[in-house]
């Protein structure tokens, strides 16, 4: 089944958001739930194999938008068993982004592919995290393929696809975890014009950013301070940002170890 | 193939390769790696990820290299740069990167003189410094991406080895037992290798949290044998 959600978010008078357009099909309502805040209800079962769910986010200068679901998403897999389920996420911030699904459980059998685009304008604000679990309770795990995108000015940021799973081939044990979280956050790089002279050259000589988009990202070195690491946990530094990483067998401890580097001894990331 | 892959792959070639476990070093420390059956299955998680998007930057790199004109062809090279930033989040892991490109460029210049070396950064991340020496020599994206994925096992077999005291031949058998699979990757890579002057987005980007924790774990040691 397809299923496309379209929301674009405005600043609206006084500061507020406006949710000039929101539509859904498919498998998935849009609710608005708060001031900034929408919910994806699931109205069917799974994902299943097979299913492709396109959702686009547009997020305008000065505007906010939270983006939640209301329940874990289960991936089942389709009857004749070979077709992954789809969930592709595009989302174009000029304004601020927030977008914290609940956690995607994929069932034995099942293979479900996640896909996030962002596209940051210079301004642009986003914090995403995911969490997912391989497998429900006393059940083979399933596979679960995660790409994330995310560009400012069309320079990435960052670009990763993380594979886990039966058939994934960076996932043999001892290290072959069940529960996996990643959360992002990228805000607008206050510093475009102190480019120190480590920067790489050719990313200078040859300009690939409008002037408004701020410096090319710097290459700290080992000794970065924007790094955190824990037992099956890391944070690494982003440019205006971090992306922290944990791993493990139980979501929930996963999850919390994710949160404890995220802000390592409470200091404001 | 050509003989000028055999020089890029060759791990006697002066570029600093040697320096660097590709995170077997901390990978002992933590237990992972033990024995030869642990390290393979180590190397074919490394050749799988970190692999994957060094052949896929290499072969990008050398077919920037002959297809953009000479004016084109820094902007070219710095928006791989770009994508390479974006696949390797860690610091560390950019650093031993780009320690490595500028040991490839430094003997890639000599070596194999061509007007596409002064379009690199003074540190470019190795796996485009290498698609950069492989059109230098000659050859090709396929060969540039073969290269690639065979370093990206070959020096950390040998560095497990000479950490665990593992028999030299069971390891380069280890090793040889993965060409097939190196050059399956590679297969699976060319495809995404964009053509001339698009846009690099759908390059490898497969990533190991794993290997990124690997490597800042060790990067903070003070008693290692191995830059990274």
């Amino acid at each position: 089944m397809r299923t496309a959600v379209e929301v674009v978010a405005r600043r609206g008078p006084g500061g507020t958001t406006v949710l000039p357009v929101v539509r859904s099909s498919g498998q998935l309502a849009v609710r608005r739930t708060g001031p900034v805040t929408v919910h994806l209800v699931a109205t069917a079962f799974g994902p299943l194999g097979g299913d492709d769910a396109q959702v686009r986010l547009v997020v305008e200068g000065g505007a906010s938008l939270r983006v939640r679901t209301v329940a874990a998403a289960v991936a089942l897999p389709a009857r004749d068993g070979a077709r992954p389920s789809l969930q592709r996420i595009t989302a174009e911030v000029a304004g601020t982004l927030d977008l914290q699904p609940e956690p995607t459980v994929v069932a034995a059998g099942a293979h479900h592919r996640a896909e996030l685009r962002v596209a940051l304008a210079p301004d642009g604000e986003l914090l995403v995290a995911e969490q997912v679990l391989l497998g429900r309770a006393g059940e083979r795990p399933g596979r679960w393929t995660g790409t994330t995108r995310i560009e400012r000015c069309g320079r990435p940021v960052l670009h990763t696809t993380v594979d886990l799973g039966p058939g994934a081939p960076a996932w043999p044990t001892p290290v072959a975890p069940r529960a996996y979280a990643s959360t992002a956050h990228i805000a607008p790089d206050d510093a475009p014009d102190d480019a120190p002279d480590d920067a790489p050259a050719g990313a200078r000589a040859a300009p690939l950013l409008a002037p408004s988009c701020g410096a090319a990202p710097t290459d700290r070195g080992a000794a970065s301070p924007g790094v955190v690491t824990g037992a099956d946990a890391v944070r690494l530094p982003l440019p205006g940002g971090w992306v922290a990483t944990a791993w493990g067998s139980e979501l929930h401890r996963v999850v919390a170890a994710a949160v404890a580097i995220e802000r390592p001894g409470g200091v404001p990331a | 193939m050509t003989a000028a892959l055999l020089t890029l792959a060759d791990s006697r070639l002066p570029a600093g390769g040697h320096a660097h476990s590709g995170g077997v070093e901390q990978a002992v420390a933590a237990g992972l790696v033990h024995d030869l059956a642990s390290l393979t299955a180590f190397l074919r998680r490394r050749l799988t990820t970190a692999g994957a998007v060094a052949a896929g930057l290499a072969a990008a790199a050398c077919d920037a290299v002959r297809s953009a004109s000479d004016r084109h062809r820094p902007g070219a090279l710095a928006r791989l740069e770009a994508e390479a930033d974006a696949r390797t989040p860690s610091p560390a892991l950019r650093a031993a990167s780009r320690q490595q490109g500028r040991g490839l460029v430094r003997v890639g210049r000599r070596a194999w003189p061509h007007p596409a070396w002064d379009a690199l950064p003074d540190r470019p991340h190795h796996a485009v410094a290498l698609g950069v020496a492989a059109a230098a020599a000659g050859s090709g994206p396929r060969d540039a991406a073969s290269a690639a994925a065979y370093l990206s096992v070959s020096g950390p077999a040998t560095a497990a080895q000479r950490l665990l005291a593992l028999d030299p031949i069971a390891v380069a058998a280890a090793t040889a037992h993965l060409a097939a699979e190196v050059d399956a990757l590679v297969g699976q890579v060319l495809p995404a290798v964009p053509d001339g002057g698009s846009v690099p987005d759908r390059l490898p980007a497969s990533a190991d949290p794993l290997l990124d924790l690997l490597a800042e774990v060790h990067a903070s040691r003070k008693d290692r044998f191995f830059a990274s």
